[in-house]
């Protein structure tokens, strides 16, 4: 499957393409995504669980979210935000709360159903705001910033090996490969979930790669950088997927990249026009 | 290749590499390759075999068992960082830095799994490492912005996000006819804080650069926004 696109979201313009690709030694795809320019959201999820169970939880993250950041699209005042936390945005807010849904809904699919027991599956999204983009994840699908030609991991991996590596790394390195596999945290594992989230600010030129594991596994950031800073997002998703199937494919691999094409500039004269909106939105308001 | 290091009681005895194509016989008579004279082991206890790009350690039915990171096995693919029991006696299985490692194939480990909290503290606490405790944002170290000049205090900037501009809204007002209404925005990210330059004709500068998109912030850094300096600092 692959996507692609151009399109605009308030101050930014986006080409973003996005494929999902079984890979070479796996009998079904449990990976999903999800890909927006209009509503500026793009979601990578990665299941787990056996016997197509995996298919669905992923499934059903993808979907949770994306049908509820489409609400605030279409109705501004669509608001009913328990636990509100202050020290985020209202759009970070937004997501977490998109999170924590589809948590309770895989949670209560995986427990009600006797086939789906123990199904979940990871989470990692970049959703845009007017000025800002925020990058929210539960699992170990990375998340890439391509700035000023270096890359940078903006997800937090929650697996066993990175936690200890946080806390020891030279013990951490003696764990064994194992244990890069083995979650801290997924969706629809437990009855709550707690994603990391941070925003940023966006410039012209910025590339985000988001992936599943079936990627990051088989090439390495700084390959992912080299390709994506020279091919256009389509074309790279393509080479990635190629390269991570030359090196065995052995998981699903799904990435999609997306690249921040123009940014409504604030200096000059429109920086002279929003000076003078400005404080004219004041008095009006 | 990858090599084998013999231990006992954390004093390290010998080290052997593992060959391609050559069985590693571990067992406490003279024709094994890897000899260990004690009671505890058996006389053909196990053995290593290299398969295909990878290593099968296979217990030769010993009487007290062979363990991998504290498992009794009876056949286990090696990964780097094994570590493999025969009675007293550890070796520990692992490949050079640079040595290639095999690709973990169907049924080795490579299916993702959530690891269950309690198996995984116990598991911790049997390595004799520290718990993990689930890291959560308020154990991570944070930045604080102290004024320098054109205000008092500090600022924390616990939010994952802190906008500075002459926007009421701003987290931090700076006023000045040149200031954008967010002038400034300070990111908390996985690795540290940002900083980037909004929009408005007053650029920010860091250790007297002018910031034209974003930079890192380090320990102690000076923050020049119009006419409030500040200095920034890691709370640990």
């Amino acid at each position: 499957m692959i996507d692609e696109g151009l399109g605009f979201i308030i101050m930014v313009v986006i080409e973003s393409a996005g494929i999902t690709d079984i890979g070479r030694k796996r009998k079904d795809n449990e990976d999903s995504l999800f890909l927006d320019n209009d509503l500026g959201l793009y979601v990578v999820a990665d299941g787990m669980g056996g016997h197509l169970a995996g298919e669905v939880a992923s499934k059903l993250v993808v979907d949770t979210v994306r049908d509820y950041m489409k609400r605030f699209k279409e109705d501004e005042d669509a608001e009913e935000l328990e636990n509100f936390d202050e020290t985020l945005s209202k759009e970070a807010n937004r997501l977490l709360s998109g999170i924590k849904l589809a948590n309770q809904g895989v949670y209560q699919a995986a427990q009600s159903n006797e086939s789906y027991r123990g199904m979940g599956a990871t989470l990692s999204m970049v959703y845009f705001t007017d000025k800002t983009f925020i990058v929210a994840n539960v699992g170990d699908s990375p998340i890439y910033l391509v700035h000023d030609g270096s890359i940078e991991l903006l997800s937090v991996i929650h697996n066993v090996m990175a936690e200890q590596a946080a806390i020891n790394p030279n013990e951490a390195e003696l764990m064994g490969e194992k244990f890069k596999h083995m979650l801290t945290r997924a969706i629809g594992i437990e009855e709550t979930v707690e994603a990391d989230i941070c925003e940023n600010q966006y410039f012209k030129g910025d590339i985000l790669a988001i992936s599943s594991d079936g990627l990051s596994d088989k090439v390495s950031p700084d390959e992912i950088l080299d390709v994506v800073r020279n091919e256009r997002p389509a074309k790279a998703c393509q080479a990635l997927v190629d390269l991570a199937n030359e090196r065995g494919g052995d998981d699903n691999i799904t990435v999609i990249v997306l690249k921040v094409t123009d940014k409504h500039e604030k200096g000059g004269i429109m920086g002279m026009i929003s000076r003078i909106i400005y404080p004219l939105k004041k008095i009006f308001h | 290749m990858p090599i084998l290091t013999l231990t006992f009681k954390e004093n390290t005895i010998a080290v052997y590499r593992v060959v391609k194509e050559k069985s590693v016989t571990i067992g406490r008579k003279e024709d094994n390759v890897i000899q260990i004279e004690n009671l505890a082991v058996s006389g053909h206890h196990a053995k290593i075999d290299s398969v295909g790009d990878g290593f099968l350690l296979t217990d030769l039915q010993s009487k007290n068992g062979s363990f991998v990171n504290n498992e009794l096995v009876s056949s286990h693919w090696l990964q780097q960082g094994d570590s493999i029991t025969i009675g007293k006696h550890t070796l520990t299985f692992s490949y050079d830095v640079y040595e290639k490692k095999p690709d973990e194939g169907e049924g080795k480990m490579d299916q993702t799994m959530v690891m269950d909290t309690d198996t995984y503290r116990k598991m911790l606490g049997k390595a004799g490492q520290q718990l993990a405790e689930t890291r959560d944002s308020e154990q991570e170290p944070v930045g604080i912005l102290s004024y320098l000049a054109g205000g008092d205090g500090e600022i924390k900037l616990t939010n994952r996000i802190t906008k500075i501009g002459k926007s009421p809204s701003s987290e931090i007002v700076v006023k000045g006819i040149m200031m954008g209404p967010t002038a400034v925005v300070i990111s908390r990210r996985p690795k540290g804080y940002s900083l980037s330059y909004v929009g408005g004709m007053t650029k920010p500068k860091v250790n007297g650069e002018v910031v034209k998109e974003s930079v890192d912030l380090k320990d102690f850094d000076i923050i020049d926004v119009g006419s409030a300096k500040f200095q920034f600092v890691i709370d640990k």
